[in-house]
C-alpha cells in the first residue's frame, strides 16, 4: 500500500468516526443531517481504478450502515454516487493529459470548478440517501426539503473540511 | 469504462439492495446491527464520554420522579396494611411488583433522525435480555428489544413507523394505538380511539396492559390535540411523547415471568387454529 492510500484509510476511518458519533445525531428543524464521511469518495485520485472506487465507496457506506442500522441505504447511494463521479468531474473540467491522473480538491481544481463538483455530487448523494430511506413512507415535498437542506449543509461542511486538508498540505 | 467495472458495479447494487430488503425489524441476526460486538464496543467507549452531557436535567427528572415513587409507596403501604387486616396473605393475588422484574442498562448508541430508529444498550442474552421484552425509561416506555447479542441488545425505538403500541387514556378504558409517523421526536399519535370516548386536552397517555411487553399503566405522553381521522367512528390524538428521546441515558428492560406460560399458550392456539 502506499502511502496515499494509507492516508484515506486514516481519513476514512476518521470521518466515519465523526459521521457515526456526531454527524447522524445532528438533526437540524428535524430535516437536515450532515454527511461528511462521502469526502474520502470525492477525494480519491482519478488515477485509481473504478473497480477500486467502486469498493471504496461500497464499504464505507456498508460501515456506516452497520453503526446506524440503516441495511443497505448508504452502501447503495455511495456506490451509485461513486459510479458518478467520473461523469460529472468531467463536466466541469475538460478532460486532456493534465486532468487525466487529478485528485479532486480545492487546490487542484480552482474554488469554482471544485465548488461546483462538490455540490453536484453532494445533491446526488443526499437524494440517493433520502429517497430510498424514505421511499415508502415521506411524501416528495419532504424527501426533497430533507435532501436539499442536508445536501446545503454537506456541502459547506466538506468545504470546510477540503480546505482544512490544503492548510495542511501547505 | 472497462466491462469488469460494470460487473463489480452490478455486485455492490445487488448486496446493496438484498440489505435493504432482507434488512427489516424482525430479522435474527445480531451481526449486521449495530448490536454487534465491534459496533457496540465502539459505542460504549463513546458513551463514556458522550454520558456526562445530559447528567443535570437527568438528575432532575430522576429527583422529580423519586420523590413521586416515596410517596406512592407511602401510600401503598398504607393501603396494604389495611388489606391485610382484611384478607389473609395467602389469598392475595400476585401483584405486579412480583410478576414484573426491571434490569436496568445504560443506552450505549441512539437515533432520532430515520424513519425506523433504534437504540443499542449495553445488557444482553447474558443478562438474561431477551427479544420481545418492553424498554422503558423514568419518564415512560422507549421501545420494545429486537435482537440480542451476548452483552448488547438492540432495541427498536418507539420513534420507528412500523411499531404500534396499544395504550389507553388514563383512568379509563378507551384503547388506542400509538405510533410515530417521523418528524418531530416529541410527538406521537395514538390511533383509532372510539368516537365516543371523553379526554381532556393535557389527559395522560398509558400502557393498557394488554401484552406481554409492558405492564398496565406506565406514562406514554400526554395529549395535545385531536387530528381529523378518515375514519368516522374513530379519532386520533397528537400527543407529547412523555420520554425524551434526544437525551436517552438510562432505560429499565421489563421482564415478564409470565412472558413465556402467556407466549406459549398463544403459540398453542395458533397450532391448533392451523
Amino acid at each position: 500500500m502506499d502511502r496515499g492510500t494509507i492516508y484515506n484509510l486514516i481519513l476514512l476511518i476518521c470521518l466515519i468516526a465523526v459521521q457515526i458519533l456526531i454527524c447522524n445525531h445532528i438533526h437540524i428543524f428535524n430535516v437536515a443531517v450532515p454527511f461528511v464521511f462521502i469526502y474520502v469518495i470525492l477525494r480519491l485520485p482519478m488515477t485509481l481504478s473504478t473497480n477500486w472506487l467502486l469498493t471504496w465507496a461500497f464499504l464505507s457506506g456498508f460501515i456506516v450502515d452497520l453503526f446506524s442500522d440503516t441495511p443497505g441505504v448508504n452502501s447503495l447511494s455511495c456506490t451509485l454516487m461513486a459510479i458518478a463521479k467520473r461523469p460529472v468531474l468531467y463536466a466541469y473540467i475538460p478532460r486532456d493529459d493534465r486532468t487525466k491522473d487529478i485528485q479532486p480538491s480545492l487546490a487542484n481544481l480552482g474554488f469554482a470548478d471544485y465548488a461546483k463538483y462538490l455540490l453536484t455530487m453532494t445533491v446526488i448523494y443526499c437524494f440517493l440517501v433520502f429517497t430510498i430511506e424514505y421511499f415508502s413512507f415521506a411524501d416528495v415535498k419532504e424527501i426533497v426539503i430533507m435532501a436539499s437542506s442536508s445536501s446545503v449543509l454537506s456541502f459547506g461542511l466538506l468545504l470546510g473540511i477540503d480546505s482544512l486538508m490544503v492548510t495542511k498540505r501547505d | 469504462m472497462r466491462y469488469s467495472a460494470w460487473f463489480v458495479f452490478a455486485f455492490y447494487v445487488i448486496i446493496s439492495l438484498l440489505l435493504l430488503v432482507t434488512g427489516n425489524n424482525y430479522q435474527r441476526s445480531v451481526y449486521l446491527t449495530s448490536a454487534n460486538i465491534v459496533t457496540g464496543s465502539v459505542y460504549k467507549g463513546a458513551s463514556q464520554v458522550s454520558g456526562y452531557f445530559n447528567l443535570r436535567s437527568i438528575n432532575r427528572d430522576l429527583q422529580a420522579n423519586n420523590a413521586l415513587l416515596q410517596n406512592e409507596v407511602l401510600n401503598l403501604k398504607n393501603q396494604l396494611a389495611q388489606y391485610r387486616v382484611l384478607a389473609s396473605d395467602s389469598l392475595l393475588p400476585i401483584t405486579y411488583s412480583d410478576r414484573f422484574g426491571y434490569v436496568a442498562a445504560a443506552v450505549i448508541n441512539n437515533n432520532t433522525s430515520h424513519p425506523k430508529n433504534f437504540f443499542t444498550i449495553d445488557k444482553g442474552s447474558k443478562d438474561g435480555i431477551k427479544s420481545g421484552m418492553g424498554v422503558v425509561d423514568h419518564n415512560g416506555i422507549t421501545g420494545i428489544v429486537n435482537v440480542t447479542g451476548p452483552h448488547m441488545s438492540r432495541v427498536i425505538s418507539l420513534l420507528n413507523e412500523t411499531q404500534h403500541f396499544s395504550v389507553k387514556l388514563k383512568g379509563t378504558e378507551f384503547i388506542g394505538s400509538l405510533c410515530w409517523k417521523g418528524g418531530d421526536p416529541t410527538i406521537g399519535y395514538v390511533e383509532e380511539i372510539p368516537r365516543h370516548a371523553e379526554y381532556n386536552l393535557g389527559d395522560t397517555i398509558v400502557t393498557s396492559g394488554y401484552s406481554t411487553t409492558f405492564p398496565e399503566g406506565i406514562p406514554v405522553g400526554k395529549v395535545l390535540a385531536r387530528v381529523k381521522s378518515g375514519d368516522d367512528s374513530f379519532f386520533t390524538l397528537k400527543v407529547k411523547l412523555a420520554s425524551d428521546f434526544r437525551s436517552l441515558s438510562t432505560v429499565r428492560v421489563i421482564k415478564d415471568i409470565y412472558k413465556t406460560e402467556i407466549d406459549s399458550l398463544a403459540e398453542f392456539d395458533e397450532l391448533k387454529l392451523d
